[in-house]
C-alpha cells in the first residue's frame, strides 16, 4: 500500500526542534448551573515528535477538556500550552487535526466531501482537493462510497471518513477524542489495527483519548493514566512492545492487570463509592 | 401511478356522492358539484365587479408582499434573537406569548393604521406568516449539533464560515418547515384580510358573492381559493422534502 498522503518528514535542520506538545501545568474550571467544576486539576506533560500517548480514565475525568486545551479549543485557565513551541491561541489548523468521538460528520455532505472540507477553508483549489481526498479514501477501504452521504456509511466507515478528514490537512499532530467509541467491540479491534499502521507510515504525533484498556495497550507508546475529577496524571506507562501487538501476550497481560488497579480506582472514585 | 389514479377516483367518488346527496336539498344553500362551472361562468361576467382576473391578480400581488416581508422580518429577528443569547433571553418569550394571541384580534387595529385597501391585508400576512417563520429559525439555531460547529472551528472556520457551512445547512430543514407554514399563514392571512374588510381582491369577490346570496358563486370562488392554497403548500412540501433529504 502506498502512502495515503504526503507524508510530514522531520526536517534535517541542525537545531533541536521543540516537543510538538508541552502541557505546562494546565487547569479548567466550568462554570455550571450548581457552582464551579474543576474539570482538570494541573496537567503538565511533554509529548514528543511522531510518539502516541494515550489518556486513559474513568469518564468525565477531564481527558476531552485536556484535548480541546491542545486544539486551542477550550482555554485553560491556568498553565499554558505549547505546540512547537509556541503557546497556543486559539484552533490551529496548520499544526493540530482532531477527530471526535461520533465522527461529527456533515451529514448534507458526501464523504469526499466532508473530507475536502478543511482544505476548502484554506483555499485549496476543488480539483485539487478532491484529488487529496480520493487519495485518502481510496486506501481506507472507502472507494465506491466517495458519494454516499454520512447516513449511507456504517459506523466503522463514518469513522473512517472522519478519520480521512482530519489526515487531509496534512498536520504534525492528530488529536483523537475516543474516535472508536461508539463502535462495536470487534469493529473496534480492527480499526485499532488498521490506526497502527496508518500512523506508522503517516509519522504523526497522536494524542489518542480513550477508556478502553485494550485499545491503549494496543496502540500506545505511553499511556497516561488520569485521576477521577479533577483530572490529574496518576500514572506515565511506558509500552515499549512491538507493534502489531500480540493481546494474549503474558507482558500485556500484566500490563492489562497493572492498568485496570489504577483505572478501577478512579472509576470508583468517579462513580462516588470509596475505593 | 397507481396512487394517483386511486386519488383520482376517490376524487370522482366524492363528487359523485355530493351530487346525489343535494339532490333532494334546497339547491340554495346545498349546491350541487354540477352548478360551478355555470356559476364561474357568471361570475366572470358581474356587471358592477371588474373581472375577476383582477382580483385574483391583486390578491396574489398582496400575498407576494406578505410573505416577501414575513421572510425578511423573520429571518432577520431569528438570527438577531437566536445568535445574541442576552436578547434572545429577553425577548423569546415575549414572542412566544404574542404567538399564543389568536392574531385576528389585531387585524381592526391593523386597518384602522393601514386603511381598508392593500396594505392592511399586507400587514395582516405579514403578521401571520412572521411567527412560524421566526420561531423556525430559533428552532433551527438551538438543533445545530455543537460538535459540528466545534469540527469547523477546530479546522480554522471562521464566525462566517461557521455560519454559513455549517449553522445554515444544520438548520435548513427545520427552517424550510417554518417557512413553509408562513407561506401558507401569509395567504390565509391576505384572504382573511380581504373577507372581513376590502374593496377589492379575492376575498373581497367572496365576500360580495355571499352577501349577495349568490351562493353558487360563492362556492365556487371559496374551491377555487381553497385549490390555490393547497396548490401552494404542495409546491413547499415538495421543496421542503427535497431540502430534508439532502440536509438529512
Amino acid at each position: 500500500m502506498t502512502l495515503p498522503y504526503n507524508a510530514r518528514m522531520p526536517d534535517g535542520a541542525a537545531t533541536p526542534t521543540p516537543s510538538p506538545i508541552v502541557l505546562e501545568a494546565i487547569g479548567k474550571r466550568y462554570e455550571t448551573a450548581s457552582g464551579a467544576v474543576q474539570a482538570v486539576g494541573s496537567v503538565s506533560l511533554t509529548v514528543g515528535a511522531e510518539e502516541f500517548v494515550t489518556l486513559l480514565g474513568p469518564s468525565g475525568c477531564g481527558k476531552s477538556t485536556v484535548l480541546g486545551m491542545i486544539a486551542g479549543l477550550v482555554p485553560p485557565d491556568a498553565g499554558r500550552v505549547l505546540v512547537h513551541g509556541a503557546p497556543c491561541a486559539g484552533p490551529n489548523p496548520e499544526k493540530v487535526a482532531l477527530v471526535f468521538q461520533d465522527g461529527g460528520l456533515f451529514p448534507w455532505r458526501t464523504a469526499l466531501d466532508n473530507v475536502t472540507f478543511g482544505l476548502e477553508l484554506r483555499g485549496v483549489p476543488a480539483a485539487k482537493r478532491r484529488e487529496i481526498a480520493r487519495g485518502l479514501l481510496e486506501p481506507m477501504g472507502l472507494r465506491g462510497f466517495e458519494q454516499k452521504y454520512p447516513r449511507e456509511l456504517s459506523g466503522g466507515m463514518r469513522q473512517r471518513v472522519a478519520i480521512a478528514r482530519a489526515l487531509a490537512l496534512d498536520t504534525p499532530i492528530l488529536l483523537m477524542d475516543e474516535p472508536f467509541g461508539a463502535l462495536d467491540e470487534q469493529t473496534r479491534l480492527l480499526m485499532g489495527e488498521w490506526l497502527v499502521g496508518i500512523r506508522r507510515r503517516a509519522r504523526k504525533t497522536v494524542v489518542f483519548v480513550t477508556h478502553s484498556l485494550h485499545e491503549a495497550i494496543a496502540l500506545s507508546d505511553r499511556i497516561v493514566v488520569m485521576t477521577a475529577r479533577p483530572g490529574r496524571i496518576k500514572d506515565v506507562i511506558d509500552v515499549t512492545l512491538p507493534f502489531p501487538r500480540d493481546l494474549n501476550a503474558p507482558e500485556v497481560t500484566d500490563l492489562r492487570a497493572k492498568l485496570w488497579d489504577q483505572v478501577r480506582e478512579e472509576s470508583l472514585k468517579a462513580m462516588g463509592s470509596p475505593p | 401511478m397507481k396512487v394517483l389514479a386511486w386519488r383520482l377516483g376517490i376524487l370522482v367518488a366524492i363528487l359523485v356522492a355530493w351530487e346525489a346527496a343535494v339532490a333532494p336539498l334546497n339547491p340554495m344553500f346545498y349546491i350541487p358539484p354540477s352548478a360551478l362551472p355555470g356559476a364561474l361562468v357568471r361570475m366572470w361576467r358581474v356587471p358592477e365587479l371588474p373581472a375577476l382576473g383582477e382580483h385574483v391578480w391583486l390578491t396574489f400581488k398582496e400575498i407576494a408582499g406578505a410573505y416577501t416581508l414575513a421572510v425578511a422580518a423573520g429571518l432577520w429577528l431569528g438570527f438577531l434573537l437566536g445568535l445574541r443569547r442576552t436578547v434572545g433571553r429577553i425577548y423569546e418569550p415575549l414572542l412566544a406569548a404574542l404567538y399564543a394571541v389568536p392574531s385576528v384580534i389585531w387585524y381592526p387595529s391593523l386597518m384602522l393604521f393601514f386603511g381598508l385597501g392593500p396594505a392592511s391585508k399586507i400587514a395582516f400576512g405579514v403578521l401571520l406568516g412572521f411567527f412560524p417563520i421566526v420561531l423556525s429559525v430559533l428552532a433551527g439555531i438551538r438543533q445545530v449539533p455543537a460538535t459540528l460547529v466545534t469540527v469547523a472551528r477546530s479546522m480554522g472556520a471562521r464566525p462566517w464560515t461557521v455560519f454559513s457551512k455549517v449553522m445554515l445547512p444544520a438548520m435548513a430543514s427545520t427552517m424550510v418547515g417554518g417557512l413553509r407554514a408562513g407561506l401558507a399563514l401569509s395567504v390565509v392571512g391576505v384572504l382573511v384580510g380581504e373577507i372581513l374588510g376590502s374593496r377589492a381582491g379575492v376575498g373581497y369577490v367572496i365576500n360580495y358573492a355571499y352577501g349577495l346570496m349568490m351562493t353558487r358563486e360563492y362556492a365556487v370562488l371559496a374551491l377555487i381559493a381553497a385549490a390555490a392554497v393547497l396548490a401552494v403548500d404542495t409546491a413547499g412540501a415538495l421543496l421542503e422534502a427535497r431540502v430534508k433529504r439532502w440536509a438529512g
